[in-house]
């Protein structure tokens, strides 16, 4: 049995150090961006728009747009997903999937102009045009989770007399997990990266700095910007992984 | 009906920006497999760089493109060169994860056999083991194209070519003559070319592929 | 059955399932995949269902536990139609096993056994003693293998532990749909004969599907042929349709080779053994070979204090020797009571004494198998299935439909 279980533990001790290592580079890049911004030859300017509240106020305001699409985009393609896995729609979901995956070929900028263009420039046009966008890829995941579980298992939890309902929660839906949480981190990476661009419709969040450095030529702000939206990336990212390493069954490798 | 118009009116316009988007993307990606496959065969062979490069590809992937467009336009300027860098960069890391993989899941013993009959090592890996990982990494070519086409519409906020510069002008004219039309053109634009490329790449995967491991639907 | 204890270790009644003319059809198919079948399942007894894929017999199973929905007909289990009672309550009440186990990977092997009984609503420790006591019932250490998941296990240990979940309940009823399909030949060998042990226990109503002849001929009390349709080719018995194949059809399904099937069914236990001459380690050679000359027999059978075997010299390796030792011959023709006359003739033929020693359960010596013995209980047999009458026979019919005599379709 001990060669069955050393190649687990090694991928255990693979995957901690990958764990380990991400944050770790995202304080230190972090630390290095914070004593940038001290030690800096900032110009008044750069200095006016670089102050440690607005950074938060916009840190803030990026998150927000990423927690509330994030927490939209779970409530509505999850079980999405599961439904059209369910008998009567294993039909359509070739189709919806076949469109999903066509849309997910749209631009994001294009998206979110598109939007603000019809529900006005705000919060909340942003939101939806950062939901349709990183639904698919959580769609998706749990469709090809659930449908990927082996079929003779779902038999077999049916041959034991579980209900269909029974079968889903306790043997379909924690089969998929690994597979729904990556395209559930996928989602969420998207949404981060994305929210950027709501600075475009007045919805602000770190993008702001961008446009603003581009705009008004000050590449620090610029280059700030840009930084801490990747780091946010990194760091949603980790958590997300971090979240696959603990909930992923046991059992399962 | 304005849309209509508007794409009437613009054809050579539209034209132009399709064609040089199409181009950019394609160009970039040709670029972007030769870099990922010359990586992946330098990695593949030891288990530790192979993972540093997926954890490249990984971490690479979540850097959001308008934030790394933005940091290139520091030392680069505006216009083509930052797209055409942020554009491969992004379309290298799924087709080097592919290749890494793809490379990888190659039958050892089919290696050992071919160099066994005296093929050298770089005649097995052209003859050999490209030709057998080809297929996956053409998989991680079809998800770049897809990926990059949008990427390179971003791009045309640091003034580079293609169908991004419709979406940005008509939110520049917000609430102007034909803002809207030209964002729709910009955003459907995309979307069409993305289809293209990738009937493209099922079509160059069905010549490129030997029939012998093709697989089976 | 005398035994009427339901308590955990008892078993409870087991019961006669029969189909009632069921029928099975599939929406935009014209034949029927099951075509009015009649089929009685005696209880306490295991009943093999085996033919070509594609004729049936997996779907028959299913609609058993109406995993599959009969298109037509009913089912009775016990005295009870359960045609129509709920079916995820119905499957609570039979246990199912399937290839490889069908095993839940995110559960571990308690959690696994424990389904049903959870289901049921037992009580946490009732679940914990039922899941150590079907453990041992596998021959799997409870200790051991407990808190391990599925792919912690070999093969066959995912397959024994697929039975105890089966049995987690205490079924009546057991159905298994090719359980020992992927395993390789020499575990498949060995869960078959588990089975078989265990079926001695707790004297289960099981349904078998397989498509190997051979597993059907050794693990059978009664086997159903089928053709095309689940049409029924021959209801009999091993002997039976080993001897006296309903149509060619049967025929070509048992293959060649029947006269040495039927090895398969009969076990060392059934047939008379031959003594043999013993010695201990210790004793003076010349002493043992004269009691060997005075029986007449070639070879002494050596064996420790618990009558274990140790090994088993000629009169010439006798001659030789001054003490007997007390060295153990690994290579000594050794079966059990318990093995199949086939499994004993493939010991015999290399063995250079034509012949083999058999121990019991506790390993201990109990007497000699020779070529002789076995080739005399093929012909038995032959001659008493010929004679058996046919009252007990369960029943096995198709309605409205024509038989196919003898004709592969």
């Amino acid at each position: 049995m001990s060669d069955v279980l050393r190649p687990q533990a090694a991928v255990g001790t693979a995957a901690w150090k990958g764990l380990v290592i991400q944050p770790a580079v995202i304080v230190l890049i972090l630390a290095a961006f914070v004593i940038w911004l001290k030690l800096g030859n900032l110009s008044a300017t750069e200095r006016a728009t670089l102050n440690p509240g607005d950074l938060l106020a916009y840190t803030g305001q990026h998150l927000a747009l990423t927690f509330v699409s994030s927490a939209i985009v779970l409530a509505g393609a999850i079980p999405l997903g599961v439904l059209l896995t369910r008998r009567p729609f294993v039909k359509v979901s070739g189709v919806i999937l076949a469109l999903a995956n066509f849309g997910q070929a749209a631009p994001a900028i294009g998206l979110v102009v598109l939007l603000a263009f019809w529900l006005g420039f705000s919060f909340w046009s942003a939101v939806v045009a950062l939901v349709v966008y990183a639904a698919l890829p959580v769609l998706r995941n749990t469709m090809v989770g659930i449908q990927g579980v082996d079929e003779r298992l779902v038999e077999s939890a049916r041959g034991m007399g579980m209900s269909s309902f029974s079968v889903l929660m306790r043997v379909e839906l924690p089969l998929a997990v690994p597979v729904m949480l990556s395209g559930i981190r996928t989602a969420l990476v998207l949404i981060v990266g994305s929210a950027t661009l709501a600075t475009f419709i007045g919805a602000g969040g770190l993008g702001l700095l961008i446009t603003t450095g581009v705009n008004l030529f000050l590449p620090r702000v610029l280059v700030s910007g840009a930084l801490l939206v990747a780091l946010l990336a990194l760091l949603i990212d980790w958590l997300g992984r971090v979240v696959e390493h603990y909930a992923r069954p046991k059992g399962l490798r | 009906m304005i849309l209509w118009n508007y794409i009437v009116d613009r054809w050579d316009q539209i034209w132009f920006g399709s064609w040089q988007h199409f181009s950019l993307v394609v160009q970039s990606l040709i670029l972007a497999t030769v870099v990922a496959m010359v990586i992946a065969f330098l990695v593949y062979g030891s288990p530790k760089f192979s993972s540093v490069a997926n954890g490249v590809s990984a971490v690479g992937l979540t850097i959001p493109s308008f934030a790394l467009i933005g940091i290139l336009i520091v030392p680069f300027g505006f216009g083509v060169t930052p797209s055409v860098i942020v554009v491969t960069f992004f379309a290298v890391l799924p087709i080097l994860r592919n290749a890494v993989v793809g490379l990888q899941g190659v039958d050892r013993a089919v290696v050992e056999s071919a160099r066994g009959i005296g093929m050298g090592r770089i005649r097995t890996m052209l003859t050999i083991e490209f030709p057998l990982a080809w297929p996956i990494i053409l998989t991680g070519v079809r998800i770049s194209a897809q990926m990059v086409m949008g990427v390179a519409a971003v791009t045309a906020y640091a003034l580079g070519p293609g169908l991004g510069g419709f979406i940005f002008s008509g939110l520049s004219r917000l609430g102007g003559a034909n803002a809207i039309e030209s964002v729709w053109v910009g955003v459907v634009g995309v979307i069409i070319l993305a289809l293209i490329l990738d009937l493209l790449l099922v079509g160059l995967g069905r010549l490129t592929i030997p029939r012998g491991i093709r697989v089976k639907k | 059955m005398s035994k009427n204890s339901s308590t955990a270790t008892g078993t409870s009644v087991s019961s006669r399932i029969l189909l009632d003319a069921v029928t099975k059809h599939y929406p935009g198919q014209s034949k029927p995949a099951v075509d009015g079948i009649t089929l009685e399942i005696p209880a306490g007894k295991i009943v093999m269902l085996v033919g070509p894929s594609g004729c049936g017999k997996t779907t028959t199973l299913k609609m058993i536990n109406r995993l599959i929905e009969p298109t037509e007909g009913r089912i009775t289990l016990g005295d009870e139609d359960v045609t129509n009672i709920d079916g995820d309550q119905l499957r609570r009440r039979m246990g199912y096993v399937i290839q490889a186990g069908g095993l839940f990977p995110h559960m571990t092997v308690a959690a696994n056994i424990a389904i049903v009984p959870k289901m049921l609503g037992w009580s946490k420790e009732k679940i914990k003693n039922r899941v150590d006591e079907l453990l041992e019932l596998v021959s799997l250490e409870p200790a051991m293998y407990r808190d391990r998941y599925p792919r912690e296990l070999s093969g066959g240990q995912q397959q024994r532990v697929g039975v105890a979940r089966a049995l987690a309940a205490d079924p009546p009823v057991l159905l298994m749909d090719e359980p020992f399909g992927a395993v390789d030949p020499i575990t498949r060998q060995r869960l078959q004969d588990e089975l078989l042990r265990i079926q001695e226990e707790v004297q289960k109503t099981i349904v078998f599907v397989t498509h190997d002849f051979d597993e059907a001929v050794k693990l059978g009390d009664w086997i159903v042929v089928f053709s095309e349709g689940a049409h029924i080719v021959q209801y009999d018995t091993p002997e039976r349709i080993l001897n006296e194949p309903a149509s060619s059809f049967v025929e070509d399904f048992i293959g060649a080779g029947a006269g040495l099937k039927q090895l398969t069914l009969n076990r060392v236990r059934d047939v008379e053994l031959a003594e043999a001459v013993t010695g201990s380690p210790g004793e003076m050679a010349q002493d043992v070979l004269a009691r060997v000359k005075e029986a007449g027999d070639g070879h002494a059978v050596i064996l420790d204090e618990n009558r274990r075997p140790l090994s088993w010299p000629s009169r010439r390796q006798l001659s030789r020797l001054e003490t007997i030792p007390a060295t153990p011959d690994a290579a000594i023709p050794l079966v059990t009571q318990g093995s199949t006359l086939s499994d004993a003739l493939d010991t015999m033929l290399v063995s250079s004494a034509g012949a083999a020693l058999v121990t019991d359960r506790r390993r201990s010596f109990v007497g000699v198998i020779t070529v002789e013995v076995v080739m005399e209980a093929i012909t038995r047999s032959r001659k008493a299935s010929a004679m058996a009458n046919d009252n007990d026979s369960p029943v096995g019919t198709n309605t409205g439909t024509i038989e196919v005599q003898g004709g592969t379709t």
